[in-house]
């Protein structure tokens, strides 16, 4: 293996890295502030992509325009979702919210059926296409913006949670719900902020993958696993640990898959997850309890 | 409230007493036919052009087609059985094989079909065939390509379509042929199969018979299906210098591959597909002019309307009500239904054993067909023996079939543009 | 008086049991009380551990997966009996149950639900590649012998005796645990940790105790949907999902206790069955629409199961009746 081959899966890997890292953002957000595991989570990413092809095949609207468009949707998607159903189970144990979360998933793979059939769908011809030669080095342009987009929405996300009051606030519920409530942060408006937020990362990404991945009802499950892995291997609840921790899987994911064989490349990744949390049982970046 | 714990209590009631709720009514003068087929899940969208497809034929039995010259075209139902009226009856098998079993009985047992079409997956279709065998009804199997299928020797089991056997055999006598006829003789074979039964079994004929003709095969991929990313098997190839490509995937993984081909610049002299997501019309749709020069073995195309004005006819009709032009599948599992009516129409009774013995006397001609087969007509272990395959060049966004050269209607294109020269 | 009551419903619905596959006679229908029977029984298997002991596994599958490829492989290599090769399964499985135990259990809470479902992932991909167990292609029960020897039939009784039996012997396990010092300190490890801990209970000792019975039943259910099914592959026994099922027939019908699986493995083939009968053959989704809105209906108004809400009524209307 020559260096040029090594360095061109490294940084495919670093860009496909920085996606999977927004997807996990956004889980890791709900996670944080409740302590729920989404499993609707890859089902929101679908509806951004949905969005962003829809929108794009009806108005002729690039997806890197209307991706204010669908992040507002999303956001309204993921409060309406929190207020009609994890509402009513904040407080119930950790089964009966997997089970809700479970039921939306599919819900919403069956209702994009239901809707918009489930034919394969493309984004053809966005401003972002095609691809640049830099040393021998190929790069698509898709993946680039995906990428740079997936680092500005991130940090977006970091600094929302960190230097605006409203942050301070999601932050303080995730800390002390009880706490923060007395020092009257209501915390079911904080939640469902929490799971606006969630979504909208989820949708934004959807929109940047819109560029290049298919599009279809069951899109969401390729993505999920590897979302799961991210937030935990980062951390639960911790935004620049899914960041660090999107790249190393999409790292460990293409070089592991040209070495050791594609075949292989999933089980690679979760066996590198189980090691480091092994190690490090709150993940590379997460508090101790 | 009150009115709340009513409603709770008569939605747990509706829950317990739903599936109670079975049977149906008896129709006279009505064929029932099974057909168990992927309408939920990552396949849906290629089992609902199936589904069409079938709608399509048991519509032209019921109802006829005019000016279009097949056996059974003119409509009134099945003469030899009073004319009576076909009835397909869908189920969703979700591409899981213990649901097309189950499904399997439920139609055998409880809607009292009479024969059984499905599944496209070669997995599905070996349990629900299973089925069939257990309480002997004839199941006929339209576009599953697994050899192991025919290799059990069911009594029930019937497949019209050529097995992935004879289809990778075509992938070398074309190679042969190009080498002979146009002097293009590939050096170095990449395969790229995704790791499902199909994709396996593929992968072990086309190294078996590379072995056998003096092919050189560098590199062998057999990745998963369904991956967020395929950049390290597109690496793989690229450090192989392939510079031909045989690969075998479904619709999602054929886009995406494709995609990252021109994205990572892996431009080899020539792709050759194993059929299905190649072949998918949302294939070309998706990908554009980007689809161009991509060979695939194939059993149907469009242009095949020069040898055999049936083709253009029924395409026509099917493109008419559905907006989109038939392919290697719809056309197949088109085909499938009609080669069943016959059969139950020759046996003149919806018996099980009538069936089976019509359907192994099955004698249709090549010109009664809208594939480009010699005909259909069963071995003793059910599998169709005139099918044959093809091999089409999607150029102009269109599928044009350039081997073999006897029905070839455009010349081959090789090696495929780089893409930087497009 | 109320485990009398209890006692004579259990006998009465042992024998309703029994005599049931004469009531309903279309193997179809018989068909679908076998997959009622089946869930159940993996649920049950999956109750001790993550119902009684708390610890939410959705890695099941690949116990479930174990036991079915355990028996296949030494039925089709040399012959062995599923019977058992069934009871070999349940062993290899409890062992590997305990390996993985004893490297999960390090984790809490929805890290340990996330290394499992890491496990059967990992195992997945493992059996997808390992041609030795037919990889992608699966395996084949074969089905030229027939009978109580091989466990293959043409008829859906035996099936349906067998799995009746294994359920019964799942519920027998489960509930002689529940009547022992096992029964005691699970609930001790479920609700009071550190209470227990402090008693000098072996928090993990025990998690390991339970996680070796549930797989060891759980892969029975395995080695009894091979030769119900005569196909096996990694699509059909290691996916997720199919862990996902096991934990949702349980919540379904309520977690932690005897016969809540049972009752959820009803309600979630019946919903599963019906919706795809009548709707899935539309190819418009409708199906899943319909499956999903229950399962979130269900999860959000009778967050205790449906066997705990069945007890909330009845006490609410011995209640009423006492205070009349």
């Amino acid at each position: 293996m020559n260096g040029e081959i090594l360095l061109q899966t490294l940084l495919s890997g670093i860009l496909i890295g920085l996606v999977y890292a927004l997807v996990a953002v956004g889980l890791s957000v709900i996670y944080g502030v409740m302590e729920i595991v989404n499993f609707a989570h890859g089902e929101f990413l679908m509806l951004g992509m949905y969005s962003s092809f829809w929108l794009f095949a009806l108005f002729a609207l690039d997806p890197l325009a209307t991706l204010p468009l669908t992040l507002l949707l999303l956001f309204g998607l993921g409060a309406l979702v929190y207020r009609f159903t994890i509402k009513r189970i904040v407080n119930a144990p950790m089964l009966s919210q997997i089970f809700v979360t479970f039921g939306l998933m599919i819900l919403f793979r069956g209702g994009a059926q239901f809707f918009w059939k489930p034919d394969f769908r493309t984004v053809e011809n966005s401003l972002v296409s095609g691809n640049v030669v830099i040393n021998g080095l190929y790069f698509g342009i898709p993946h680039i913006v995906a990428a740079l987009g997936a680092v500005v929405a991130t940090g977006a996300v970091w600094w929302f949670i960190n230097r605006t009051r409203l942050g301070a606030a999601l932050e303080a519920t995730a800390q002390d719900k009880e706490a923060a409530q007395l020092m009257g942060i209501p915390s079911h408006w904080i939640f469902a902020l929490a799971w606006g937020l969630g979504a909208a990362c989820a949708g934004v990404a959807g929109v940047l993958l819109s560029t290049f991945f298919p599009i279809f009802p069951e899109v969401g499950a390729n993505f999920c696993l590897i979302a799961f892995v991210v937030v935990a291997l980062g951390g639960f609840g911790n935004v620049t640990g899914a960041l660090w921790a999107g790249i190393i899987v999409g790292v460990v994911e293409v070089l592991g898959g040209f070495w050791i064989g594609p075949e292989y490349k999933l089980a690679i990744v979760l066996t590198l997850f189980l090691a480091v949390i092994l190690v490090r049982p709150q993940g590379l970046m997460g508090r101790a309890e | 409230m009150m009115c709340m714990r009513k409603l709770r209590s008569a939605f747990a009631a509706a829950l317990l007493l739903g599936p109670c709720f079975f049977g149906s009514a008896q129709a006279q003068q009505e064929i029932k036919i099974g057909a168990i087929y992927p309408l939920t899940g990552a396949a849906a969208s290629t089992g609902l052009e199936m589904r069409n497809a079938l709608e399509l034929a048991a519509d032209m039995i019921n109802n006829g087609a005019k000016g279009i010259d097949m056996p059974l075209a003119a409509g009134g139902g099945l003469p030899n059985l009073g004319n009576a009226k076909i009835r397909l009856i869908f189920a969703d098998h979700q591409g899981n094989p213990q649901v097309g079993a189950t499904e399997a009985e439920r139609l055998i047992m409880q809607e009292k079909v009479v024969a059984l079409l499905g599944c496209y997956f070669s997995n599905v279709t070996s349990t629900a065939s299973q089925m069939a065998e257990r309480y002997g009804v004839p199941f006929l199997n339209p576009e599953s390509s697994s050899a192991k299928l025919t290799q059990r020797r069911f009594k029930w089991f019937f497949r019209t379509t050529p097995h992935d056997d004879l289809f990778v055999h075509n992938f070398y006598e074309f190679l042969k042929d190009i080498g002979a006829k146009k002097n293009l003789k590939p050096k170095r074979i990449a395969l790229l199969n995704e790791n499902t039964e199909w994709g396996v079994e593929t992968t072990k004929i086309e190294e078996k018979l590379a072995g056998e003709l003096g092919y050189n095969i560098v590199e062998k991929i057999i990745y998963p299906a369904k991956s967020t990313q395929l950049t390290s098997e597109v690496q793989r190839l690229k450090a192989s210098k392939a510079d031909l490509l045989m690969q075998s995937s479904y619709l999602g993984d054929a886009i995406l591959s494709m995609k990252t081909y021109k994205e990572q610049g892996f431009a080899p002299s020539a792709i050759l597909a194993n059929d299905a997501g190649f072949s998918d019309t949302e294939f070309r749709r998706t990908l554009g002019k980007d689809a161009n020069y991509v060979l695939s073995r194939e059993v149907w195309a469009k242009d095949l309307t020069t040898q055999n004005p049936l083709i253009k006819q029924v395409n026509d009709l099917y493109a008419q009500k559905y907006k989109t032009d038939f392919n290697g599948n719809s056309a197949r599992s088109f085909t499938g239904l009609f080669v069943l009516a016959d059969a139950i129409n020759r046996a003149g009774s919806t018996a099980p054993e009538a069936i089976r013995k019509a359907l192994s006397e099955t004698n249709i001609p090549g010109k009664h067909l809208i594939m480009p087969w010699e005909g259909v007509k069963f071995d003793a272990t059910g599998q169709n023996t005139l099918g044959r395959g093809i091999i089409v060049q999607i150029q102009n966004g269109e599928f044009a079939t350039v081997w073999p050269f006897d029905i070839a209607t455009k010349d081959i294109i090789w090696p495929m543009p780089a893409w930087d020269k497009r | 008086m109320m485990t009398k009551k209890r006692n004579s419903l259990i006998v009465v619905g042992a024998a309703l049991a029994l005599v049931l596959p004469f009531i309903v006679s279309n193997p179809a229908h018989q068909n679908y009380l076998i997959l009622v029977l089946m869930f159940a029984q993996i649920g049950v298997a999956w109750n001790i551990l993550g119902g009684y002991v708390g610890q939410v596994s959705l890695g099941h599958v690949a116990f479930f997966g174990i036991g079915a490829y355990t028996s296949t492989a030494l039925l089709i290599s040399v012959g062995l009996s599923p019977w058992i090769g069934m009871l070999i399964g349940g062993i290899v499985a409890a062992v590997f149950g305990v390996m993985i135990g004893w490297i999960c259990f390090r984790f809490k809470g929805h890290y340990f639900t996330m290394a499992t479902i890491a496990v059967a992932e990992i195992i997945q991909v493992l059996f997808t590649n390992w041609e030795g167990v037919g990889g992608a292609v699966g395996l084949y029960v074969p089905m030229d012998r027939q009978g109580w020897g091989v466990m293959v039939f043409n008829s859906k009784l035996p099936y349906y005796y067998i799995a009746l039996g294994l359920l019964c012997v799942t519920l027998l396990g489960n509930w002689a645990i529940e009547k022992s010092f096992l029964g005691y300190y699970f609930r001790a490890i479920k609700d009071e940790p550190e209470a227990a801990r402090s008693l000098g209970v072996s928090l993990t000792a025990y998690k390991l105790v339970a996680i070796a019975i549930s797989s060891f039943f759980t892969a029975m259910g395995g080695s009894f949907y091979a030769q119900k099914e005569l196909f096996i592959d990694p699509g059909s026994v290691l996916v997720t999902s199919l862990s996902v099922k096991m934990s949702l027939v349980t919540i379904l019908g309520g977690v932690g206790s005897l016969f809540g699986p049972l009752v959820g493995s009803t309600l979630l083939t019946g919903i599963e069955e019906a919706t795809r009968q009548f709707f899935g053959g539309s190819g418009m989704g409708i199906d899943l629409i319909i499956y999903a809105s229950i399962i979130i209906i269900v999860a959000i108004y009778y967050p205790a199961g449906v066997l705990g809400w069945i007890k909330h009524l009845l006490r609410r209307d011995a209640k009423t009746e006492g205070g009349a």
